[in-house]
């Protein structure tokens, strides 16, 4: 969709100009993890900076099985010209969120560790500035106090010079997602990088919901796999897994869930069950964020095929259980199980969206969730399969 | 207003060829004329507005610019509660609350709406709604769990809508923005 009142040209003008009189003489250095953002913002500071930009990877441990050699080589392309030096860090990463369950606990560790590594490499290249692809939602999001995004700090009052020793720089910040592709596309990135699917900073670390541990990481990279290569060619704008412990709460105000869901179903409460799980995931309701609880309706089985190509039904069952009970930000449906294997859970999530800051779910054939539950299943690692019903509002699109 | 939607009402605007600020309420209406503003339209928050005691700082504020001002005016979400509390309406929690989609029927298309007929797609959020305009306020659309999703002053240029026009999954948003540009510049 072409946006009017955005012009990348001008836009380059002024932003390069501005990095150049900033930074003068000295040397950036720019955190890329092959993302849109960061990317695209290390792209905006190398036309201004040329050799003096000095562009990392940090291998966090948390991301997709392959991907700090594929992103390195990917960016090495002439198209785009960035000779990343690549930083292993996973052990550290994993040290320092072990043992946490707080999804924002956990992003703040990330953080800081994050920011001790980045320091660390700035030192070692005389860099006294750091350039990063944070865009207008990151921002928006953590000082609305929705989520705190790893690459946020000044925003939010962390003086980057006193605590971690350099300067940071934004290219992008007043920006969307879909402007910052169009940026992306008039610098020359190949389409197919422009176009790549968004992955967080913090990466498998909030797709662990809970505790991380090197099972459900295991998991989840598994799965992930699994739904990048089934859910793929719909061309969601983004789509991925989640890993989620089998372990329900048990509160009173949780027990007549599953009339409310058969009701909205059409079905005998006898057909139905509603587990509320035990960890909390992230949304937001009338622009506050909550730290709900994720619902996950089971339909019996010779009726749960029928429901998938009921889209309407289970939207207003999603609708009805969050209208019901305030601490459910999330509502997912059962694709399929397991019995007798581990007491693990992964919830598909596919949605359609312009700029993230709101979202629809996407209708992903009941046949594809099957194939994808089916395939996961096989790994032998996890029992149910979940896909995610709700919209952001009231669920954000990751679940922490 | 702290609503996480405020800089996509500034940027619908923008692409609308309209030069648009997005300013904290605490600004002076002097300095909000100074600017030669046309108009004014206010975002959403997370706060509660039930009652115009004990309100917070930046709505009180908002409440106070809303009395002061002859601008022509758009509200949404909290500020179009804060509107119907302001002027003497009531807002109150939601029986039902409203999240994500919803159909919203259209009554009056009375310019704000104009097009919009008989029911449009729009995205909500909110735990509050309003229960009782304002006199000399009409109700111009509602929907299944919500009856007052916009109203209107009967002779000022003043409209607020409870659902969120400034997001994309609002695809019909962008008229009611445009109408709203129509209206003052009829007025103008």
């Amino acid at each position: 969709m072409a946006v009017q009142g955005f012009h990348p040209s001008s836009f380059l003008t002024v932003e390069t100009a501005r990095l150049e009189k900033t930074i003068s003489t000295g040397k950036a250095i720019a955190a890329v993890s092959g993302g849109v953002d960061s990317t695209v913002a290390a792209l905006v500071a190398k036309k201004a900076l040329g050799d003096r930009l000095v562009p990392v990877f940090i291998d966090t441990g948390f991301l997709r099985a392959g991907e700090p050699e594929d992103v390195k080589s990917c960016l090495a392309d002439p198209a785009i010209g960035l000779k990343v030096r690549l930083v292993r860090a996973g052990g550290r990463f994993l040290e320092a969120t072990r043992g946490e369950t707080g999804a924002e606990e956990k992003r703040k560790r990330f953080r800081e560790t994050f920011y001790q590594v980045l320091a660390e490499e700035a030192r070692k290249d005389g860099c006294d500035y750091v350039v990063q692809g944070t865009i207008a939602p990151d921002w928006i999001e953590t000082q609305g106090g929705i989520k705190t995004q790893h690459n946020v700090l000044e925003q939010v009052g962390i003086d980057p010079v006193s605590s971690f020793g350099f300067k940071i720089i934004e290219p992008l910040s007043d920006l969307y997602k879909d402007q910052v592709r169009i940026l992306g596309r008039h610098l020359n990135m190949p389409s197919d990088m422009s176009r790549r699917q968004p992955f967080p900073g913090p990466g498998l670390l909030v797709r662990c919901i809970g505790s991380v541990s090197r099972t459900k990481l295991n998991l989840l990279k598994h799965a992930t796999k699994i739904v990048e290569e089934k859910l793929g060619p719909f061309n969601y704008e983004q789509y991925f897994p989640a890993v989620i412990e089998n372990r329900f709460a048990k509160n009173p105000e949780f027990k007549d869930l599953k009339d409310i869901a058969g009701e909205a179903l059409g079905l005998p409460a006898s057909e139905t069950q509603v587990d509320v799980f035990e960890n909390r995931v992230t949304g937001v309701k009338g622009d506050d964020r909550i730290y709900g609880r994720l619902a996950g309706i089971k339909i019996k089985e010779d009726s749960r095929e029928t429901f998938g190509w009921l889209p309407d039904k289970l939207r207003q069952a999603q609708v009805s259980i969050v209208e019901r009970s305030p601490e459910v930000t999330r509502v997912a449906v059962m694709v399929k199980e397991r019995r007798g294997a581990p007491a693990l859970s992964v919830t598909i999530r596919a949605v359609s969206t312009r700029d993230f800051m709101t979202a629809a779910v996407a209708s992903v054939p009941w046949k594809i969730l099957k194939d994808a539950a089916e395939s996961i299943l096989k790994t032998g690692d996890a029992s149910r399969i979940y896909y995610d019903i709700t919209p952001k509002p009231p669920a954000t699109i990751e679940f922490e | 207003m702290k609503g996480q939607y405020n800089h996509l009402i500034a940027r619908r605007l923008q692409e609308l060829g309209v030069d648009s600020h997005l300013m904290p309420p605490s600004t002076p209406l002097a300095k909000i004329e100074a600017m030669g503003a046309d108009a004014l339209v206010m975002g959403g928050g997370p706060q509660s507005v039930r009652s115009l005691d004990g309100l917070a700082q930046e709505l009180r504020e908002a409440s106070n610019l809303m009395r002061e001002t002859k601008l022509p005016m758009l509200c949404i979400c909290v500020t179009h509660q804060l509107m119907a509390t302001t002027f003497g309406g009531m807002t109150n929690l939601a029986r039902k609350p409203e999240f994500g989609p919803v159909e919203i029927s259209v009554e009056d298309e009375d310019a704000i709406l104009e097009g919009l007929k008989p029911s449009f797609t729009a995205w909500e959020s909110h735990n509050d709604e309003v229960i009782a305009v304002p006199p000399n306020f009409n109700v111009l659309a509602g929907s299944d769990n919500c009856a007052i999703q916009a109203m209107r002053h009967e002779r000022r240029n003043v409209f607020g809508v409870q659902f969120h026009p400034e997001v994309s999954h609002t695809p019909k948003g962008v008229d009611v923005f445009k109408n709203f540009l129509g209206i003052i510049r009829e007025q103008s």
